[in-house]
């Protein structure tokens, strides 16, 4: 018997190839689709996840009333907290950037991190060589490598026992490699290439007793029996005891507490949500919002749906090809169970084929799909049992919805009625056409979505930041050479060039350059009677000339003021407003106790130095020797870019041979910062161009099918002199009052989701109505197209002919 | 054999409520041949319907071979169809998708019959109606008579002891009829009981017996010697 359904089941496949073609087509794309947005939400959600002791591992961090959270910590905390808590803390680690390798005579740009000596027992980066993660890093001059950053250094050599050095403020220093360790896979919020004691860091001595200074990271090991919740309890009087003073000024100020009635707490955010936590959450794998790998899925989910609805449609309107063969096998004695499966099992068969398909079509296209989203997920995530079951599970319940209802639908033929050839298809059917109302909703709901998101992301690229973002070039300094010295060196090499318009340097890039590193600082200080903080940027003479800042009161800096390297600042007007002074210029902040004032020299004009999801804060220009100058910021001239970035990348390799040069346009920098909603609305225009062809797909079936039921009426409407534009206008209605019910329900739901998405950004668009009405044409426009097609083909046919079909 | 008491059929609408068969009562002996006759929409085929086992009556009894039947289930009643009763259609209700070999084997499949068993059957009842030449071709390549040929091999494959055969002959031209009905002549002569619903006076005088229905009643039954 079984052989019986195979061969009725291929001969009505191959019989209806149109059919068999749009089904399985329809379901591959949907599989397929599905299955690259899996594995991309995967991909994010498995973030962190592969540390062993991952469950009792929290970031510390701060938090000053309702206010931003804040990550970095003073030196003596830790210390502090490991005597108040020897029981409840396992281990603690703090972490902390900086310095260039130097291996022989070739310098290295790597990432470097200062981190405490449990590191290894804390994360779990596997040993591939030398000391075990105990004793790795019990030695100040020791350092653990990943292998790749081994390779790269040492080649072929082993690196064990070798010796290289790593440069600081003071100097190039001389460590020993005790350790290699296997790179960090794809979805570790960690990243780095070297491994240092924390006490290595030269800041270290400086800083160690200084609870004033806030500059690294801290990550807790709890004890098992320690909670998230108990421990934060512990904490509040940690911040009562510690930071008294800091609560005190915070009371004063009228600082709003949280729903704690904490002016200022010490949390925990556990290790597995680092990765969704934007403002914790580490700068070089920016982190996403938690909804986001939802939102995939639910995107997948809606393809999926979308693809199902046009299986059922499909299979339910095409049954009456085969009701005769129904009613003859019930009449030969068939059960309808027998029926059932036999039918559910054709539609399994679709179904796994349609699966190949999609997973031969995912392998296929990962790796573009990888670049064009700029994903690191990966296909062997279905190597994990796990996965594979969960997937063999969703396939079987979308099997079983899908071809179920068809098969139980046949099933139930009546055996009289059906021998006798007398059902037919209905053409107001509530099943198939609510099922097409859901099919355009869910295709409009995405339209709209990927509007609004092109719209806001748009507006975003457009808007004007207040300063050059297209003619000015940021390069990373990390070669041999120290930030100021590169910058005179390229002052003497580039000022007669006529295509260099100006040459500056800063501690902080604009957006996110091509070293994928971002920093922000923070100083706050008291200034008549209040708390005032201010983001801190050191700049190099020719900063507003360079960015085109405007200088709306007092002066720039300038090479005739000695003091301007030491004590003048220059402000913008939301600092102005935060010192509260009638007239800024001349104002003087006391930032650091033990120093000179700080004198206002000067007030730009607001610009978006920071990304546009939050206002403008207030920010402070300085040119403070003391701090490193981390990137050259050089204005060139409109015309013939491409050779002027080639000079720039000559003269730059030309003065430190051992370095990269990274230069890149500010406003590409700025762009990288809202990589993830350009991700997010290119995956969301795809899904949607998906879920519109495959919806189309599905109406254009079921147009065939209702034309050909109502070829009779047609032909008769014909007869009577209805005109081919009646009976197109007449065919074509029945669907587009559908599209228009899905609109309907769309819109809505669209707006209610993209009014929440577009509350993130400090900066946004209104939603406007003419967006529901052009996805709403489109939509219709769209189904039109599919419909019309088919309805022309009916209304022009010879009434003769057609009403000889019947 | 086959024994109703006071049939009833009724088919009721929202709007509109239809009596179909008024009170049938009638025994068809084994090895018998009747014919249906009457005009269209008088219950003819509601009343072979009944008779295969296809639908339940609304009340009144039947008996198929001393078994009660009007109430059974439609698992039941396909379980009991299933080898016994063998169906005739005016439009052969063949599956286009099976070859006449596969269509034929088909009630054979459902009963299970082993491989070597349904092999044999299905050749000497292609062999007996003469189609065995076109075993393998599907049935839109066969003409209407080969095809209502391998409709009466399919019907007998199983080696029923009743076949219903609703209008035979009405979608062939003379000559197949003719040859049609020869066919379950010859079926009868062998022992096989046949009931027939013809429109066709010439068809019917094959017939033992001619049940003439009028407004779902029989209003006259005539006897062939």
């Amino acid at each position: 018997m079984l052989h019986n359904y195979l061969k009725i089941a291929f001969r009505n496949l191959w019989k209806h190839k149109t059919y068999t073609l749009i089904n399985t087509v329809g379901l591959a794309v949907a599989f397929g689709s599905c299955l690259l947005l899996f594995l991309t939400a995967y991909h994010e959600l498995s973030f962190d996840n592969f540390h062993t002791n991952g469950k009792n591992i929290y970031q510390l961090y701060n938090q000053t009333g309702l206010s931003n959270k804040g990550v970095p910590m003073p030196a003596p905390l830790t210390t502090a907290l490991k005597k108040e808590f020897p029981q409840d803390i396992k281990h603690i680690v703090r972490v902390v950037s900086g310095g260039t390798i130097r291996y022989g005579d070739k310098s290295f740009s790597k990432t470097v991190r200062y981190v405490d000596e449990p590191f290894l027992q804390v994360f779990s980066f596997p040993t591939q060589r030398g000391a075990r993660p105990e004793s790795a890093l019990s030695s100040l001059s020791s350092v653990v490598l990943t292998e790749t950053a081994a390779k790269d250094i040492f080649g072929s050599e082993n690196p064990i026992g070798k010796t290289l050095s790593l440069q600081d403020e003071t100097g190039w220093k001389p460590f020993v490699v005790s350790s290699i360790v296997a790179d960090y896979p794809d979805n570790s919020s960690f990243r780095f290439d070297m491994l240092v004691r924390f006490e290595a860091d030269p800041t270290y001595q400086l800083n160690k007793d200084n609870w004033d200074d806030s500059y690294h990271t801290v990550f807790l090991q709890l004890a098992d029996n320690v909670t998230q919740a108990s421990f934060e309890q512990k904490l509040r009087g940690v911040v009562k005891k510690y930071y008294a003073g800091n609560l005190s000024n915070l009371k004063r100020d009228g600082s709003q507490p949280d729903e704690n009635g904490d002016l200022y707490s010490l949390r925990l955010l556990p290790l597995r949500d680092l990765h969704f936590d934007p403002e914790v959450g580490t700068a070089e794998v920016p982190p996403v919002k938690k909804s986001y790998p939802y939102l995939l899925l639910i995107v997948a989910g809606f393809i999926v749906v979308i693809a199902c609805i046009n299986f059922i449609n499909l299979s339910t309107a095409r049954s009456l090809t085969r009701s005769r063969e129904v009613g003859m096998r019930k009449a030969l004695g068939a059960l309808k169970s027998q029926l059932f499966l036999q039918f559910w099992g054709e539609a399994l068969l679709i179904s796994l084929f349609a699966l190949t398909l999609g997973g031969l079509l995912t392998y296929g296209l990962l790796p573009v799909f990888k670049q064009v989203f700029r994903s690191t997920t990966s296909f062997s995530y279905f190597q994990q049992p796990a996965i594979l079951i969960s997937l063999l599970i969703g396939f079987l319940l979308i099997t079983f919805v899908a071809g179920g209802y068809p098969a139980w639908f046949m099933a139930r033929f009546n055996t009289i009625k059906v021998l006798k050839g007398g059902i037919s298809l209905n053409r107001t059917s509530i099943l198939r056409n609510t099922l097409l109302v859901v099919q355009f909703a869910i295709a409009t709901l995405l339209i709209t979505c990927t509007v609004i998101a092109w719209q806001q992301i748009n507006f975003l690229r457009k808007m004007p930041l207040g300063y050059n973002e297209d003619q000015v070039i940021s390069i990373p300094i990390r070669g041999s050479i120290n930030g100021r010295q590169m910058l005179r060196l390229l002052r003497d090499r580039l000022s007669q060039q006529p295509r260099i318009l100006s040459i500056t340097g800063a501690y902080k890039n604009f957006g996110r350059g091509l070293d994928g590193s971002t920093v922000t600082s923070i100083m706050g200080f008291e200034h008549n009677n209040h708390s005032v903080q201010s983001h801190w940027q050191i700049v190099d003479y020719d900063y507003l000339k360079t960015l085109d800042l405007r200088l709306i009161a007092g002066r720039d800096f300038s090479r005739e003021y000695a003091t301007d390297t030491t004590t003048s600042v220059i402000i913008n007007e939301a600092m102005a407003k935060a010192l509260g002074d009638r007239n800024p210029i001349g104002a003087l902040m006391q930032v650091d106790s033990g120093r000179a004032p700080l004198q206002v020299v000067g007030v730009v004009k607001d610009y978006h130095h920071e990304s546009l999801k939050r206002k403008i804060q207030p920010n402070t220009l300085i040119m403070d020797q003391g701090w490193p100058i981390g990137y050259a910021l050089v204005k060139i001239a409109p015309d013939n870019v491409p050779a002027t970035m080639a000079m720039l990348k000559k003269t730059w390799e030309e003065l430190d041979p051992n370095s990269t040069f990274q230069g890149s346009f500010l406003d590409e920098n700025t762009d990288r910062l809202y990589k993830a909603e350009e991700r997010l609305s290119q995956l969301f225009i795809s899904a949607a161009i998906v879920a519109i062809v495959l919806s189309c797909l599905g109406l254009f079936a079921i147009a065939v099918m209702v034309m050909t039921q109502r070829t009779k009426e047609v032909g008769i409407r014909k007869v009577l002199g209805a005109s081919v534009l009646s009976i197109v206008a007449l065919l074509s209605n029945d669907f587009l009052k559908l599209v228009v019910a899905g609109i309907v329900i769309a819109s809505p739901v669209a707006w209610y989701f993209m009014n929440q998405w577009l509350q993130d950004f400090a900066y946004k668009i209104d939603i406007e109505w003419w967006v529901f009405v052009l996805a709403g044409l489109l939509a219709i426009g769209i189904a039109l197209l599919t419909v019309s097609f088919q309805s022309v083909k009916a209304a022009l046919m010879n009434p003769v002919k057609s009403l000889r079909t019947e | 054999m086959i024994q109703t008491v006071n049939l009833q059929k009724l088919f009721a609408t929202e709007e509109v409520e239809t009596t179909a068969l008024h009170g049938i009562s009638m025994d068809v002996r084994d090895g018998e041949f009747v014919a249906i006759m009457g005009p269209s929409g008088c219950g003819k085929s509601t009343l072979l319907n009944i008779l295969g086992l296809l639908d339940n009556p609304t009340a009144g009894e039947y008996h198929f071979y001393g078994t009660e039947v009007s109430r059974m289930s439609e698992r039941q009643r396909a379980q009991l169809r299933k080898g016994s009763i063998g169906f005739v259609f005016q439009s052969f209700n063949l599956i286009d998708e099976l070859t006449v070999y596969e269509n034929v084997e088909l009630p054979l499949l459902y009963l299970k019959t082993p491989a070597d068993e349904r092999k044999a059957r299905v050749e000497e009842a292609l062999t007996r109606m003469n189609i065995m030449h076109r075993r393998n071709h599907f049935p839109q390549q066969l003409s209407g008579g080969q095809q209502q040929r391998t409709a009466i091999a399919r019907a007998v494959v199983a080696k029923p002891k009743l076949i219903l055969a609703d209008e035979p002959t009405g979608n062939l031209d003379s000559a197949n009829g003719e040859e049609v009905m020869k066919l379950l002549m010859q079926l009868n002569d062998e022992g096989t009981t046949i009931i027939m619903v013809t429109h066709s006076p010439y068809d019917a005088g094959f017939a033992h017996r001619i049940v003439n229905l009028f407004d779902g009643k029989i209003v006259t039954e005539n006897f062939h010697v």
